[in-house]
């Protein structure tokens, strides 16, 4: 009866409803029912507080991403490693709490490289509510083009194909294009070739991924690229590149430039070798130097063509583990803290993966520190203001990530790197294409 | 017949005409309109999403596919490895349009039943064309006809610069008597045509087996030299079968260009004629309620897999890749189990479930 009393003199000092209550509150007259009352009002009460608590506790934002990719099936040597790259970046970024008490959810879906399944997650993703897409191949990004403009959604996707930029607002590239990747080693082989003008063939994929490149660099060369391209090979699944090699040869060819993934590559590196085609050092005479762009060179290659692999000229935009950076040692421990193994973590596309989330991540956190609300459009227009000062330095890349309203290319810089050793090696220092500016 | 025409319970026909009938009693018939009475309002009831009509709009046009391709291998007993080819004639006729007037050129905004149509035509076309070696060819061999045709028709698109080299030609969106069809009622929208379509379709074709022509396709595939005998065209009567499997083919590309508003080659290459002939063969090869089991039944194993994978790699290590693989392994396993157990597929069990109720309660 005294608590009862104190709860009423609490209720009438503060006009409020105290937090705790407790003591007995049952009377001889009518006690069971006022028992009860008190008895579903404590519950209530302890309910109430119990949820204050839980807001308090989730009180950070969830951002919701996503990631439709080939897990599985064609390419995804390449996408296994990216997804894990972006899997646990985000899970990094989350255990440490980078955003604060703010969560990233980025969902990963395998689309085995089948465009008509990219699009059935996309739009399941845009259901969940998500608020920027990374996407993985060129064909499901040109694809999805349209989708990307009706919704306003910022997408990176892991093509870095020039096409995607064409009629497109919302898509950002991670690094520079294979347009610049092909054309950079271009402009490479007509700086550092003696004697006359280069001949020069190109090794690519048959699809809108390796074809992208070919009329940006006929372009380069009607601009005045000192360099002849006598020959546009698209492989197949040839086991045997030795008469293709000795077609490229009675051509005259002195360098092959690929674009396209490390498997192909690799068989013809090692026919190369055996028929005694492979250049020993860039350029030699009447031998065949080969140059390619950022998927067909990396450990996986190394892997797969053994020491064949020796000399093969390669330019991407990231840092790679087998020399020692910033980003590296902080790549092999994010590898390490989530239990990867040596391959993925060593792979240049499990970087690939960490730099598209840490894009990811930084805009996002821009975004908060202004004040805004994390949305498509918030998100949108901070990636086009990441330049000049507000360049996003990754650590992972050897130049800064920029993005400006014309300019949806990330990295503009590129490295040079030469398999010495079984090891892939820096060959000078990061450059970029002058041609590229020339033929925009 | 029977004097009851709502509950007949065994074959009571005195005449050819009444086993021709498309409903046997009334409450076939009245079932069948109160089914397709709920696929046409169900999405009135029931919330829905895009994600979620996309997956039932791909199943309908994967029927109207597999219609057509139950007609050449089901009745007419022709295997055909390249019908994915033909789907892609049809896609790929809406996609030149596209590519040679611009993506919103009012023919393809507007015209589109015109546009589905012609799809269907050029297909039947390319299917009389690829029909022809059945003339000569049997089994094996033609089997190998059409499994080049699909070869060609991916080599062509692959390096056509007119086809933009296999790479996606995109469609512009398309018109109703209310406008613009926006991306939020796309899907619904393209879910009633489908739907309008595939009745139409099912009707035609369980019309057309009740016809000479229909008849004359069975008679080929049971024993050709014995239709021969009996005055029939076996080597035309093939022609016609691919012809028709190719308008149904051409009719479900066009649709499936309209609606992921886009053409890209990947959606028609040898892997997609391979899933269209398993999900006949899980639906019930020779039967036409067969068409409709497969496309759904393959379709959906696909998606539960993919849940289930997704949730297996959450819950094994991350070093262990092997749960994306359940996907391609799944969908194995059932046509092999299937093979083995039911060849006549699901339609089969549909049969005896109806049967059981035709007798209910008894059981003979």
């Amino acid at each position: 009866m005294q608590d009862c009393c104190r709860f009423d003199k609490d209720r009438k000092q503060t006009g409020k409803l105290p937090l705790v209550f407790w003591g007995n509150t049952t009377t001889k007259k009518g006690g069971n029912m006022k028992k009860h009352k008190m008895m579903f009002f404590r519950i209530l009460m302890s309910f109430v507080v119990v949820l204050s608590f839980a807001t308090s506790i989730q009180a950070g934002e969830v951002y919701k991403l996503a990631l439709s990719l080939a897990i599985t099936g064609p390419t995804s040597d390449a996408g296994n490693p990216y997804a894990k790259g972006v899997e646990d970046y985000f899970r990094f970024v989350n255990d440490t709490k980078l955003l604060g008490e703010d969560k990233i959810e980025c969902t990963i879906r395998d689309d085995q490289y089948n465009n008509d399944v990219t699009k059935r997650n996309f739009e399941d993703f845009l259901g969940q509510g998500i608020v920027l897409y990374l996407n993985y191949s060129t064909g499901s990004t040109m694809g999805l083009k349209r989708d990307f403009e009706e919704e306003k959604i910022p997408v990176i996707p892991a093509s870095f194909h020039a096409g995607n930029l064409i009629d497109s607002n919302y898509i950002f590239l991670p690094i520079a294009s294979y347009s610049e990747q092909i054309i950079g080693l271009a402009e490479y082989v007509a700086k550092n070739h003696k004697g006359d003008k280069a001949k020069v063939a190109l090794f690519i994929h048959p699809s809108a991924f390796g074809r992208g490149p070919v009329e940006d660099l006929t372009k380069a060369v009607k601009a005045g690229l000192n360099i002849e391209v006598v020959e546009v090979v698209e492989h197949g699944q040839d086991l045997d590149n030795t008469a293709m090699l000795k077609r490229l040869k009675s051509k005259g060819v002195q360098y092959v430039l690929c674009q396209t993934v490390q498997s192909p590559v690799a068989t013809m590196l090692k026919d190369a070798n055996s028929i005694g085609y492979a250049a020993k050092s860039f350029g030699e005479a009447d031998k065949i130097t080969f140059m390619g762009a950022h998927y067909t060179g990396g450990n996986d290659l190394i892997a797969l063509a053994g020491v064949a692999a020796e000399n093969f000229f390669w330019t991407t935009s990231y840092r790679l583990t087998s020399e020692k950076s910033a980003g590296a040692d902080a790549q092999l421990a994010l590898a390490k803290k989530y239990g990867r193994d040596d391959k993925a973590a060593n792979s240049h596309n499990y970087t690939n993966g960490i730099m598209v989330a840490q894009v990811a991540t930084e805009v996002i956190k821009r975004v908060k520190e202004n004040g805004q609300k994390v949305t498509r459009s918030s998100l949108y227009d901070e990636l086009n203001q990441m330049n000049g000062a507000k360049a996003f330095e990754a650590d992972t890349t050897v130049g800064p990530v920029t993005y400006s309203k014309t300019d949806h290319a990330g990295v503009d810089v590129l490295q040079l790197y030469r398999v010495d050793g079984s090891v892939f090696r820096s060959v000078g220092v990061p450059f970029s294409s002058e041609y590229i500016k020339k033929i925009k | 017949m029977s004097a009851n025409r709502w509950l007949a319970t065994g074959n009571y026909f005195t005449t050819y005409k009444e086993e021709q009938r498309i409903f046997f009693t009334h409450t076939d018939r009245l079932l069948f309109s109160f089914f397709l009475v709920c696929v046409f309002v169900w999405p009135l009831i029931f919330e829905t999403n895009n994600t979620y009509m996309l997956v039932v709009d791909n199943i309908l046009i994967a029927m109207i596919a597999v219609l057509g391709l139950n007609i050449v291998t089901g009745f007419a007993g022709l295997i055909s490895i390249g019908h994915a080819a033909f789907v892609g004639v049809g896609a790929y006729t809406v996609a030149s349009v596209s590519r040679v007037m611009g993506n919103d050129y009012i023919f393809l905004t507007h015209a589109w039943p015109l546009m589905i149509l012609l799809s269907g035509f050029v297909g039947a076309g390319f299917g009389a064309m690829v029909g022809l070696p059945a003339f000569r060819l049997k089994h094996l061999y033609l089997a190998i006809a059409t499994l080049s045709f699909q070869m060609i028709f991916q080599w062509t698109i692959n390096f056509m610069e007119f086809f933009n080299q296999g790479q996606t030609i995109f469609i512009g969106r398309v018109f109703w008597f209310t406008g613009e069809v926006g991306r939020n009622e796309h899907y619904m929208f393209w879910y009633y045509v489908i739907l309008i379509i595939l009745v139409l379709m099912g009707f035609m074709v369980r019309n057309l087996l009740r016809t000479r022509f229909g008849r004359c396709l069975i008679a080929v595939r049971d024993n050709d030299r014995a239709a021969d005998a009996m005055g029939m065209h076996p080597g035309l009567t093939k022609v016609y079968a691919f012809a028709l499997a190719g308008f149904l083919a051409g009719v479900a590309g066009a649709l499936h260009a309209y609606l992921y508003r886009g053409v890209g080659v990947e959606s028609f290459t040898l892997k997609a004629s391979i899933t269209y002939l398993a999900m006949a063969i899980v639906g019930g090869l020779g039967t036409l309620n067969g068409s409709f089991w497969g496309p759904a039944a393959i379709q959906m194993l696909e998606l539960q897999v993919e849940k289930i994978a997704e949730h297996a790699g959450d819950m094994l290590p991350a070093s262990i890749n092997l749960a994306t693989a359940l996907r391609p392994l799944a969908f194995g396993l059932v046509i092999v189990l299937f093979l083995m157990f039911e060849p006549r597929g699901i339609a089969n069990w549909w049969r005896i479930v109806r049967s059981y109720f035709k007798l209910w309660p008894f059981r003979y």
